[in-house]
C-alpha cells in the first residue's frame, strides 16, 4: 500500500468514527480523542508553557469539538479543525491570565524562508526549553510553523493576525533561537 | 515549559524533528466523557445528531441575538452618522464601504488598526465629555452594545472557530466601533452634537 493509499484509508476510517460520534456514539469520538489528543495537547502546552492550563484546555478543546461536531465537514481535515479550536480556546485562557504582548509591525518576507535546520544538532531538551523562553507570539508563530508545518498563512489565520505579523514573528523567533542556541538557524 | 516528558537527550539537526505530539501526564478522557455525559442529562436527546435541533434552538438565537444587536448600532451609527453634516473619513482609518470577506478576520489584529483604535481610544474620554450630554449617552449605549456583541461573538468563535457567519459578524462589529468613535472624534472636534 502507498503512503497516499494508507493516508486515504486512515481518512475514511476517521470520516466513519466522525459520522458514528456524530450520532452519539461516544466510543467511536473516544477514538478519536485518543488519535489526536497528543497533538493537540502539545499544541496547547507549547502555547500555555503550562501543564494544568494544557489540559484545561485540551479538554475544553474536544468538549468543544464534540458539540461543534455535527456541523464538521468531513472533506476538510479534522487534525487541522481540531488544532483551530484548540489555538482559540488557549489564546482565550492565556488572555485571561496576562495581557497581551505588543504586536509587531509588519515585514513582509524577512528572513522566514528556510527549513529551521540546525547547524549543529542540539539536544531536544534544550530546543524545546529556548522554543518555550520565547516571547508568546513568536513562539505560537514557530510552533504552528516550523512544528505543525502549518504555511505563513495558515498559521496568520488561525492566530488572527496578519500574515505579515506572522513572518515578522518568525523571523524574531529565528533570531532569539539563534542567540539562545548559540547555533546557525537556517 | 513545564513539560510531562522525560528527559530527551535525543539530538536533532532541524525543529522540524520535533514531535508536535507530547502525551499528557494523565488520561483526561474520563473528565470529558463526564461532560458529556452531563450536558446529555441537561439536553435528554440520546445522540449529538439527535441535539443538533437542540443545538440549534439555543445557540441560533444568540447568534440572532449578536446579528440583531449589530444591526440595531449600525442602523443608530447611520442615523448618527446622516445627522451630521458630510464628513471625510478620517485618514488611515480602515475602508468600511466593502462588504467583509472571511479573509477580513486578519484586519481586526492588523497593527494599523490597533494603533487607530488604540489612539481614538485615548481621546475617547475627552471627546466625549465634549459632546452634549444627549448626544453622550447615545455613544455610550452604542459603544457598549457593540462591546456586547464583540464578547459573544467571540465567545462563539471559541466553540465553532470556522463558522464563516460568526467572523463576518465579528468585523461588522469592530467596523461599527471604529465608525462610532470617528464619528465622535468628528463631532467633537467640530463641536456637535451626534
Amino acid at each position: 500500500m502507498t503512503q497516499a493509499q494508507a493516508e486515504d484509508t486512515r481518512i475514511d476510517w476517521e470520516a466513519g468514527l466522525v459520522q458514528r460520534a456524530c450520532s452519539g456514539d461516544t466510543r467511536a469520538f473516544e477514538r478519536l480523542y485518543r488519535e489526536h489528543v497528543g497533538r493537540v495537547y502539545g499544541l496547547c502546552l507549547r502555547m500555555t508553557r503550562d501543564a494544568h492550563l494544557a489540559e484545561d484546555c485540551t479538554q475544553e478543546t474536544f468538549i468543544n469539538a464534540w458539540r461543534a461536531l455535527p456541523r464538521f465537514e468531513t472533506r476538510s481535515s479534522l487534525s487541522t479543525w481540531l488544532h483551530r479550536i484548540a489555538i482559540n480556546v488557549s489564546l482565550a485562557k492565556r488572555r485571561k491570565a496576562s495581557p497581551v504582548e505588543p504586536m509587531l509591525e509588519d515585514e513582509e518576507g524577512a528572513g522566514v524562508a528556510g527549513e529551521w535546520t540546525l547547524e549543529t544538532p542540539v539536544e531536544v531538551q534544550e530546543i524545546e526549553a529556548a522554543i518555550g523562553a520565547l516571547p508568546e507570539g513568536a513562539r505560537d508563530a514557530l510552533v504552528l510553523h516550523a512544528l505543525y508545518g502549518y504555511s505563513h498563512g495558515e498559521a496568520a489565520q488561525m492566530l488572527g493576525v496578519a500574515e505579515g505579523t506572522c513572518k515578522a514573528q518568525l523571523h524574531r523567533a529565528r533570531k532569539l533561537l539563534r542567540e539562545r542556541l548559540n547555533v546557525e538557524v537556517l | 515549559m513545564s513539560g510531562t516528558r522525560g528527559r530527551d537527550e535525543r539530538k536533532v539537526s532541524s525543529l522540524r524533528e520535533l514531535s508536535g505530539a507530547i502525551e499528557p501526564s494523565r488520561d483526561l478522557w474520563p473528565q470529558i466523557e463526564a461532560r458529556i455525559d452531563e450536558e446529555r442529562r441537561v439536553t435528554p436527546a440520546a445522540s449529538a445528531a439527535q441535539e443538533r435541533p437542540a443545538r440549534r434552538r439555543t445557540v441560533a438565537p444568540r447568534w440572532l441575538a449578536a446579528a440583531a444587536m449589530v444591526a440595531s448600532v449600525a442602523v443608530g451609527v447611520w442615523i448618527g452618522r446622516s445627522l451630521l453634516p458630510a464628513t471625510r473619513p478620517v485618514a488611515g482609518a480602515p475602508a468600511t464601504a466593502a462588504a467583509p470577506t472571511l479573509l477580513d478576520a486578519a484586519y481586526v489584529s492588523d497593527p494599523r488598526y490597533q494603533r487607530q483604535r488604540a489612539a481614538l481610544m485615548q481621546s475617547q474620554q475627552a471627546q466625549l465629555a465634549a459632546l452634549p450630554p444627549a448626544a453622550r449617552d447615545k455613544v455610550m449605549t452604542s459603544l457598549a452594545a457593540i462591546r456586547r456583541a464583540k464578547q459573544d461573538l467571540e465567545s462563539e468563535l471559541g466553540k465553532d472557530p470556522g463558522n464563516a457567519l460568526l467572523q463576518e459578524l465579528l468585523v461588522n462589529t469592530y467596523q461599527d466601533e471604529m465608525r462610532v468613535l470617528t464619528d465622535v472624534q468628528q463631532a467633537s472636534s467640530a463641536g456637535k452634537g451626534i
